[in-house]
């Protein structure tokens, strides 16, 4: 069986169904239907053997293809003479027919679209200079009234701001922050631990403390509390 | 002197078009005379010496470049862009221009496979857009092309559109139609053979 395509190939189920047609030389309009069934049974086994995912819409077709074999392996009912005999087929053929032809116009619409773009045309021209900017006011207007507009004007104006924001990520480090200690330890001898964080957010309070708890351990400075929950005092050790 | 006046619209308006609705209403004429001013206009730029030409895509008028000059205007980009439709997004907008107005479900249905993302990014792109509602129960939103679409495509109208037919019985049957000079966009002509 021809494993050059992988599931992600195809478009869709009917997509890889006239592809498996095509390949085994059926007529569209007269399908194999057993041979079609295990082909297309097959395909989907190796796919999810190769560990390829496959879409729950493969599925629903291949449920269709095994109700269709069914229904042709059943002894035909006896049907009214008048009433012509369904082929339980029919459905289906529409479908590929239909499909078929929408993937051929796709070929089409590609090649008029490659065409458009060797074509240009121009943005339009900003003309509204020409827009009459004088309105009249009326005269019953009230303070509120002015107020009330201008605040829907802020609103608007809000909505039409860009959503895009600049972000920017300031690094703070541990190293940068045992280096601001240092320096403010050295100007100050003793500072409260709680000094030591004028800018409360996550990032610069973890450095400041995994900053002061390293230079603990290496005896740059000393850290007291007198008694519990007293201010926590960090000392310059002086070497 | 209206002949200009037209020109300069054209020129102004640029990808947006004029409509012939927009040509008789700012050049307080009827509808004979701006036809028979624009097809003058269309005559004028089909001289060689003519860099422009007016077109008829997505059913407006509007001023395009030559094809015939694609190769100089390949040269002033660096890197050409060659961002095409992927073949499901082409495939969904087959559907949909040939069975306007349709629901997502009826897509679905037609391509076997979930449409929701797709038709959600065509929106966006503004090929297709929302025309009301369907009386299914569910009231499901229905779905059309646009002009940009047709523009896109290089299609005039909706009717520039292949006939399915063709694509069903897989015949080979090729219609001309050459009715109307002033409603086709034939800017490819016979360059391509």
């Amino acid at each position: 069986m021809n494993v050059e395509f992988k599931i992600n190939d195809f478009e869709g189920p009917l997509d890889l169904l006239l592809h498996l047609i095509k390949e085994s030389k059926m007529d569209i309009m007269n399908i194999e239907i057993e041979e079609i069934t295990k082909q297309y049974m097959d395909y989907l086994d190796l796919q999810e053997k190769m560990n390829l995912e496959i879409a729950s819409e493969y599925l629903v077709l291949a449920a269709e293809l095994l109700e269709i074999k069914s229904k042709m392996l059943l002894p035909r009912q006896t049907v009214e003479e008048d009433e012509e005999e369904e082929d339980p087929r029919e459905e289906l053929v529409n479908r590929l027919l239909e499909y078929q032809a929408y993937k051929e116009i796709t070929k089409v619409l590609h090649e008029k679209e490659s065409l458009r773009r060797e074509i240009y045309t121009k943005s339009p021209e900003n003309i509204k200079n020409y827009i009459d900017e004088e309105t009249e006011i009326n005269v019953d207007v009230s303070l509120d009234d002015l107020v009330e507009a201008f605040k829907r004007y802020l609103a608007r104006k809000k909505d039409n701001k860009p959503l895009k924001t600049k972000v920017t990520v300031n690094e703070i480090s541990v190293s940068s922050r045992r280096h601001d200690i240092k320096r403010l330890l050295k100007s100050k001898k003793r500072v409260s631990f709680f000094e030591l964080f004028p800018v409360l957010t996550k990032e610069y309070v973890v450095a400041t403390f995994l900053a002061v708890l390293e230079m603990a351990k290496s005896g740059e400075l000393t850290i007291k509390q007198e008694k519990a929950f007293d201010d926590i005092i960090c000392e310059e050790v002086v070497r | 002197m209206k002949k200009a006046v037209l020109e300069g619209l054209l020129f102004v308006v640029g990808e947006d078009g004029l409509t012939f609705e927009q040509i008789e209403d700012v050049l307080e004429i009827n509808e004979e005379e701006s036809k028979e001013l624009l097809m003058e206009l269309k005559k004028d730029y089909e001289d060689d010496n003519r860099g422009l030409r007016i077109d008829f895509l997505g059913n407006r008028f509007k001023l395009t470049t030559k094809f015939e000059h694609r190769e100089y205007y390949q040269k002033l980009i660096e890197n050409p862009e060659t961002n095409v439709l992927s073949q499901s997004a082409l495939e969904t907008l087959a559907i949909i221009a040939y069975n306007e107005p349709i629901t997502r479900v009826e897509i679905d249905k037609l391509r076997g496979v979930g449409s929701v993302q797709m038709v959600r990014k065509l929106v966006a792109k503004g090929f297709i857009k929302e025309v009301g509602r369907s009386d299914l129960p569910g009231r499901p939103i229905l779905y059309e092309t646009t002009s940009d679409f047709l523009d896109y495509f290089g299609l005039a109208t909706i009717e520039d559109l292949p006939d399915m037919r063709d694509f069903l019985e897989e015949n080979e049957g090729v219609e001309e139609d050459n009715e109307s000079d002033l409603y086709t966009s034939k800017y490819v002509e016979d360059e391509l053979n």
